[in-house]
């Protein structure tokens, strides 16, 4: 594998890649503002120029210098390399490139959301001067409202375009553009048409300084106070990793997690302002029959209610709708548990809302596919079907159940509902008539009105699990939050139903399933975060 | 033999009264076309044998020999493209505008040579936004030149159809930075581009692509017609060939002048300029803004390619000679010319983003009278920041920015001195709002 070196630190890559990405994907930092990996090389910012010398092609032992300062995110790697970013020429230009991004640059950090995730802050720690020497006016821009996602603060922009390159190249819209010339240039929308497509919330993610700005998150919560835990979307079949990020308890926004196969760098707006439902209209009191009740006697009621229609009118007189928005564990737990009571239990898929088609996004120079929507709105409609098929037996669509509801032929029932609005309405008609109901909901609905027996559960950024994407793709996540008061996951509410023992943890669910066929699951687990690059080098004092 | 009179402007008499606009039948009856002829009588090869050994340097600025960068394209990649740079815009140029002015079909005659010496099939003039009046002039006489069959026929023992057509830029002295150009001929922002690749191998609509200045192309008629020998003999052995000079300024005559590569800049002033005017010489900027500037002990400086390593100054240029008499305020000059590249950079590259204007504020500063004691030191090191050091940026914009303020500051530093005082002495107060 060839090798290069970089500031006396051995680093290997491979195939075609660049001095700079060559070096990030080593976990070496090299400063840069506009290389962004998932898009175009355009080399104008200028702080990743870099010293180097290369191997003589015609005798490998003699090292070429090359004379000038080259651009490292446009420079191919090559075997043997030395690269030099700490000497004192390429020190010197990266000093003079922080200066000058600075002089026009407002100082208004305290106010600004990107303090402490800012580029523009870091690198001036890092490499550029302690004071100011411009004694000049500062060039004023105004702030701008470019789209309903999307601020734009034009005083703080360092023009690396990544934002316009973004639009150019990934959602291939091209909303933004730059606009004039020099000093006085600017980034913007053109009139009558913002910056408003389903990938708009991107931009924020990849301007390096607090330039671009989401609305939803303004001045809501400094940035140092975010615990992010890794997790799935649970808003489409595409498994898109993304960080939540959190503080006591309470969401503030999501963003994207780098997954190569899936979702690399982006996720689209829905998936990014969908975390709303955890905070609003939750269901948090467990009734039965008009009465608040405690979870012990509620576990006992839902076993109860499944026994006795069993004993009353024999097997198969009771039923389980799966929701795709369950993790793959909990479900098992749960069809594990109406199929100890009846071994005839009916196992059914509540289907997943599909909103049109998938829409694909495609850079429009290559044509290559950035980024697709998926059209079926559930994370884990693969993992219900998985459980369904596991547990064979007697399955049947929603309709079918509809039928048998409506002949008579149930005594009751457990729904496990969609914790997003606007879902439930097929199970809500098909369950019309049946009165021994019992339904898990993370939030009030009709059905949690009239059912016999409604519990209060977990959304998703409050449990663990799998989910398995479109694709067959399993990919577990983490709890980001705690659960609202008085509600517990399903999958702990069946693990205690099953009488085993000790708090659930979904990787428990996971072994069991390992053990009892499903062998996929086993060994499923968050993958470890990749050490964040230590950018800030303190001496001891 | 060397210089015997005019080469490019022998259509252009040098009394006003008598310049004409030359047609297709005035430039046929003077000769026009008969190198052309000549030319695809002969081998492409051949054509770029006599052009390298003519020993032809660009005359766009960067004094590169066109013969050598003919020979970049690739061998079998098709089709290729030659783009006109006819965006003259550097402050003190306007030789092109003059040779268009009355000769187009000179220009039209070399690039008909350089499309088949190339076998190029589409070729750009890429003019100017400014320039209205030479584009319709080039306009009539591409038109001229398509209805005789100049252009719109296969070059001969090939497929390739030579095409000419006339593009207009939109204002932006960048795009006559060569990758700024196809960008903007592209129909984009004149941002120029990253290389590799060069313009040789993907250049316009990333296809192989030459760029030649109008002047140079202007040079190709003459050359067949008289040799490589004849044209070599002109100049110096490093720089041959006639040259357009534009002299401007303090001088009694100003105007565009041919001469050969190689004679003092005293002998253009006094001969061909009509001496100094209202005072005696003081400084002159060789060739455009960007070059720099010749001290008053550099009356004598000969204009050819050397003139960068003898005389510190960025290069030869454009030729676009600006003369400056001792009564000039030097610090106001070089705050236009900073002021110039501070409107013109584009935005691109953050040094020359900022630091231009930022060295335009400080300027501004001076001339109002409130130039600090360090703001000269300030200057002399944002400009070797700003790519002095040289390629800390995509194109050569900021170097010109740079050999400016840097050469003025070199050569004329008490001229800045002067004009520096401390806070105290200004009687401004020190603490407390500034003053800038």
């Amino acid at each position: 594998m060839p090798t290069m070196e970089v500031d006396g630190k051995k680093i290997t890559f491979e195939g075609k890649k660049m001095i700079l990405q060559a070096c990030l994907d080593a976990g070496v930092e090299l400063p840069h503002y506009c290389y962004h990996s998932g898009l175009s090389v355009v080399a104008s910012c200028r702080i990743c120029l870099v010293e180097a010398e290369h191997p003589n092609p015609k005798d490998p032992t003699q090292m070429i210098k090359i004379p000038k300062l080259i651009p490292s995110c446009q420079t191919p790697a090559m075997d043997g390399m030395k690269v030099y970013s700490k000497s004192p020429k390429a020190a010197a230009n990266q000093k003079a490139v922080m200066e000058f991004l600075l002089i026009n640059h407002p100082l208004d950090c305290p106010v600004c959301d990107q303090a402490g995730e800012c580029s523009l802050q870091d690198y001036s720690y890092k490499y550029g001067r302690a004071e100011s020497r411009f004694e000049e006016d500062k060039a004023k821009k105004p702030k701008k409202d470019i789209g309903p996602h999307v601020l734009l603060y034009s005083d703080r922009c360092i023009m690396c375009t990544r934002c316009v390159r973004f639009t150019h190249e990934i959602s291939g819209t091209s909303e933004l553009a730059v606009f004039g010339r020099g000093h006085k240039e600017e980034i913007n929308v053109f009139q009558g048409r913002p910056l408003d497509n389903p990938l708009s919330g991107n931009v924020v993610d990849i301007c390096p300084v607090g330039a671009l700005l989401d609305k939803d998150m303004l001045f809501t919560q400094r940035v140092w106070f975010l615990k992010s835990t890794a997790s799935i979307s649970p808003f489409s079949s595409g498994g898109e990793n993304i960080f939540i990020e959190h503080n006591q308890g309470r969401i503030y926004r999501i963003k994207p997690r780098f997954n190569a196969d899936i979702n690399q760098w982006w996720i689209s707006d829905d998936i990014r302002y969908g975390w709303k439902f955890v905070h609003e209209n939750r269901l948090n009191k467990l009734v039965q029959g008009g009465k608040e009740i405690d979870w012990e006697t509620a576990e006992a009621h839902l076993d109860g209610m499944m026994r006795k229609a069993v004993a009353e009118k024999g097997p198969g007189s009771t039923a389980l709708v799966l929701s795709a928005f369950d993790t793959t564990e909990e479900m098992y737990l749960a069809a594990k548990w109406i199929r100890s009571i009846d071994r005839q239990a009916w196992l059914v898929l509540n289907p997943p809302r599909v909103e049109g088609t998938d829409q694909t996004f495609k850079n429009p120079v290559t044509g290559a596919v950035t980024y697709v929507i998926r059209a079926e709105k559930a994370p884990n409609r693969q993992g219900a079907e998985k459980i369904i098929a596991h547990f064979a037996g007697n399955t049947c669509d929603l309709s079918d159940l509809a039928a048998k509801v409506s002949g008579g032929a149930f005594a009751a029932a457990a729904v496990v509902l969609d914790p997003i609005a606007g879902t439930d309405r097929a199970v809500e008609t098909a369950l019309a008539g049946l009165d021994n109901l019992a339904v898990l909901s993370s939030r009030p609905t009709a059905l949690t009105g009239r059912a016999a027996l409604a519990l209060p559960v977990c959304t998703w950024a409050e449990k663990s699990g799998v989910y398995e994407n479109f694709a067959g793709r399993i990919q577990a996540f983490d709890r980001a939050i705690e659960p609202l008061e008085n509600t517990h996951s399903a999958g702990a509410i069946f693990w205690s139903l099953l009488g085993e023992s000790g708090t659930y943890r979904s990787q428990d669910g996971r072994t069991m399933m390992g053990r009892e066929g499903l062998p996929d699951y086993a060994g499923v687990t968050v993958p470890k975060r990749e050490k964040k690059i230590q950018l800030m080098e303190f001496s001891p004092l | 033999m060397a210089y015997a009179g005019p080469v490019l402007l022998k259509r252009i008499p040098d009394d006003p009264a008598q310049r004409k606009l030359y047609r297709y039948a005035d430039y046929i009856a003077t000769g026009g076309y008969a190198s052309l002829k000549k030319v695809l009588a002969m081998q492409p090869e051949d054509v770029i044998k006599l052009v390298v050994d003519s020993g032809l340097r660009g005359r766009g600025g960067a004094g590169f020999p066109c013969g050598t960068k003919w020979t970049f394209l690739p061998k079998d990649l098709f089709p290729r493209y030659l783009a006109v740079n006819f965006d003259e815009s550097e402050p003190g140029t306007f030789k092109d505008r003059y040779l268009i002015d009355h000769d187009p079909h000179i220009l039209l005659e070399g690039i008909a040579i350089a499309a088949f010496a190339n076998k190029i099939s589409t070729s750009y003039i890429y003019i100017r936004g400014e320039y209205h009046h030479e584009a319709k002039l080039l306009e009539a006489a591409l038109a001229e030149a398509y209805e005789h069959g100049i252009f719109g026929q296969k070059h001969p023992g090939t497929d390739i159809v030579g095409h000419c057509y006339v593009h207009r830029g939109a204002g932006a002295y960048i795009c006559g930075e060569e990758t700024g150009l196809l960008e903007s001929l592209e129909g984009k922002r004149g941002w120029p581009r990253i290389k590799p690749p060069f313009p040789a191998v993907a250049g316009a609509f990333a296809k192989p692509t030459i760029i030649n200045n109008v002047e140079t192309l202007a040079c190709l008629p003459a050359i067949v017609e008289h040799g490589a020998a004849w044209f070599k003999a002109m100049g110096t052995p490093s720089s041959s060939g006639p040259k357009l000079f534009g002299v401007s300024g303090h001088v009694n005559k100003p105007g565009v002048f041919e001469e050969e590569l190689g004679i003092k800049m005293s002998t253009l002033i006094e001969k061909y300029a009509g001496g100094v005017k209202g005072g005696k010489y003081r400084a002159a900027i060789p060739g455009g803004v960007s070059m720099g500037v010749l001290g008053t002990d550099q009356y004598d400086a000969e204009l050819d390619f050397d003139i960068g390593r003898k005389y510190n100054v960025l290069g030869l240029g454009t030729a676009g000679v600006i003369v400056m008499n001792d009564k000039t305020d030097l610090v106001g000059m070089l705050r236009n010319i900073v002021r110039f590249f501070a409107h013109e950079s584009c935005g691109q590259c953050t040094p020359c983003r900022e630091g231009t204007a930022w060295m335009h504020k400080i300027l501004n500063r001076i001339v109002d009278g409130f130039g600090q004691p360090h703001d000269f030191d300030m200057l002399a090191e944002l400009c070797l920041t700003m790519g002095a050091m040289p390629g800390t940026t995509i194109c050569g914009l900021a170097d010109g920015a740079n050999w400016a303020v840097k050469t003025f500051l070199q050569k004329f530093p008490e001229d800045f001195k002067s004009r520096l005082k401390s806070r105290q002495v200004q009687g401004v107060a020190v603490s407390g709002a500034g003053v800038a």
